[in-house]
């Protein structure tokens, strides 16, 4: 059996089949820390909170993070940024681990084959994705899992374009990074990321109308609605401004990429995902820009993923299912021939 | 039509163009066809009816230039190459024009002059026109035979052979990044609470069957033997049946199309030969 592994800045989502369902476990990627003692410990433990102990202190982790940030008016720490181990966070890798430890589970056999997803470089930050994909891997190796990585773009791909072969672009809007990639048969042909996502648009709504980080990010997953008409100096209204914004950069960048390749002459199917891309109204506005951009390459149609929060998971997962039936089926090749 | 920059004199000609020369080629041989046939249906000699001159040479005159416009256009030209078609097809239907307009109530000297050199500048302007084409197609080719067999040169920019170093870097470092092992990461010393051993997460779960991974080792690998059910052989011949039969249908269609094209020309060639005799 095998299994999916989306690392995301804002979540870590596992993807796995159990007979005729895929389940997906998802743990929010962040972490606080609280006064060690013992009454806290107890009181964590009766309200279900997940937590751990090092060195005499205590650190909250997942969604309860978030809670306890609000109540104890701190900021919940982020392991990651930009997609990427936050080089300014000294216990990142050790959090991560430990949520990646607990949402991954052990392997079902030793070598159990998994896929991680792995954000592009981004092509307008002056770093590199080269670090964290190897840490990456190094963790999950350490957990006896057989482990492949595939760039987030190209997770989206094979999650929702089956259909058209795996030909098409997948667009993964995160909240670290925005990451593309443009696949002929499930080759990819170009791939980048883009150093803005939810994030980003937390940030700019934040700074415009003086909201914390986390009202607007709470305003925008509980059902934020793109285009429609809002109030002035409202979150909804700097939100759907700085959505459009981010649409425009991310098409401005995909046509400068695309003129520095060849692409196939077919036409190419997108695909959006990402917990980002959520809000109603984003498909529309986003199949707006890309027509208004004429792009280098023909689109032939655009949709949104079923689920955009585990689209690429899911894509993982199908990658590892796929790389386990290679294996199998080389070992049978092998048997035989012996 | 697109300007090839690797021989700045010569254009290229779209495929469109060629098959409009082809037409008008066609048309021109078919109108010539149709004059000659009128000469001889018409028995044309000096004393025939003027009527029936002027209905032959239009359709002799019109099928010459549009055979001669037909074989230029499917040419590749040089850079004036359409606007010298252009010209002289339109000289040579002026001439027929005033000839059309003159015979024979006004048909004397010098206007027959004037009207013959007419058509004949049109004529050898688009003969010569073709003419130049192809000597200039030879020499081009024979300058290629002489010198050898160059490959296309592609200038590369700065930014591309940039581009280039770093992918191929980033390739090397990755690679030798596969080599490292790394420590256990500070984890000393970690006590877990209650909840971490209870659940997992926070799961959802989704009826899915995934079956595009089965699609994805296809696309992967798609000469691999693929074990397929009865059901599957048959649906798929099933379709290989349909589309034969399909193209055996439209086989028969074009075949009709060619039987009924030849009755007419063996209709035409009996015609003749009958007036031959």
């Amino acid at each position: 059996m095998a299994k999916g592994l989306d690392i995301g800045t804002m979540n870590i989502i596992c993807s796995e089949r159990e007979e005729e369902d895929v389940v997906f476990t998802q743990q929010r990627n962040a972490f606080l820390e609280l006064e060690s003692s013992d009454l806290t410990k107890t009181m964590l433990d009766s309200a279900k909170v997940l937590y751990i102990e090092k060195d005499a202190r205590t650190y909250v982790l997942g969604e309860d993070a978030f809670k306890f940030a609000t109540i104890f008016g701190k900021e919940a720490r982020r392991p990651m940024r930009y997609g990427i181990i936050s080089p300014e966070e000294k216990d990142a890798i050790p959090m991560i681990k430990l949520i990646v430890e607990r949402v991954l589970g052990e392997p079902a056999h030793r070598n159990e084959v998994l896929c991680i997803s792995s954000p592009a470089d981004p092509i307008d930050l002056d770093m590199n994705a080269l670090y964290h994909k190897k840490m990456m891997e190094a963790l999950a190796r350490r957990m006896r899992y057989e482990t492949h990585v595939i760039d987030e773009g190209l997770g989206v791909i094979y999650s929702e374009l089956s259909d058209y072969n795996f030909t098409g672009l997948g667009i993964s809007m995160g909240a670290g990074l925005t990451n593309v990639t443009l696949a002929y048969l499930a080759t990819p042909v170009m791939s980048f990321s883009i150093g803005r996502g939810g994030d980003w648009i937390d940030e700019q709504v934040s700074i415009t109308t003086g909201l914390s980080k986390e009202y607007v990010c709470a305003e925008k997953e509980k059902g934020f609605k793109m285009g429609m008409e809002v109030e002035y100096g409202s979150a909804d209204g700097a939100l759907s401004i700085y959505y459009d914004a981010l649409m425009t950069y991310i098409i401005k960048n995909l046509n400068r990429k695309l003129a520095e390749i060849t692409p196939p002459k077919v036409e190419f199917p997108v695909a959006l995902a990402g917990g980002s891309s959520r809000p109603t109204g984003f498909l529309r506005m986003f199949e707006q820009k890309l027509k208004e951009a004429k792009l280098q390459i023909e689109i032939s149609n655009i949709k949104l993923a079923k689920d955009p929060l585990y689209s690429v998971a899911r894509g993982c997962l199908i990658a590892a299912r796929t790389q386990e039936g290679e294996e199998i089926g080389e070992s049978k090749t092998e048997e035989g021939a012996a | 039509m697109d300007k090839d920059t690797s021989s700045p004199g010569i254009l290229h000609r779209g495929a469109f163009i060629y098959y409009v020369g082809s037409v008008v080629f066609a048309a021109g041989i078919a109108l010539l066809a149709v004059g000659t046939a009128f000469v001889m249906i018409f028995r044309i000699h000096h004393g025939s009816e003027p009527e029936k001159i002027i209905l032959c040479l239009i359709f002799t005159g019109v099928g010459t230039t549009l055979i001669l416009t037909g074989i230029n256009l499917m040419m590749r030209q040089t850079q004036y190459g359409y606007y010298i078609i252009g010209a002289s097809a339109f000289i040579s239907v002026l001439a027929l024009l005033i000839f059309t307009s003159n015979y024979p109530h006004n048909w004397h000297y010098p206007l027959i002059s004037y009207i013959l050199a007419l058509y004949v500048i049109g004529f050898l302007m688009l003969l010569g026109n073709a003419f130049a084409n192809v000597i200039l197609w030879m020499i081009e080719g024979t300058d290629k035979a002489v010198v050898g067999r160059e490959g296309e040169i592609k200038l590369y920019t700065d930014e591309e052979i940039e581009r280039d170093i770093e992918e191929a870097t980033r390739k090397s470092i990755e690679l030798s990044a596969s080599k490292l092992e790394f420590k256990e990461p500070g984890v000393e010393g970690v006590r877990l609470g209650k909840v971490f051993r209870e659940t997992r997460g926070n799961t959802s779960r989704v009826k899915d069957d995934i079956r595009e991974a089965k699609s994805l080792r296809k696309t992967i690998r798609p000469g691999e033997r693929m074990k397929s059910g009865s059901t599957e052989v048959e649906g798929i011949s099933r379709s290989l049946g349909d589309i034969l039969r399909k193209s055996a249908v439209e086989k028969g269609r074009f075949g009709r199309i060619e039987d009924k094209i030849k009755a007419e020309v063996k209709k035409f060639y009996s015609f003749i030969g009958v007036n031959r005799k």
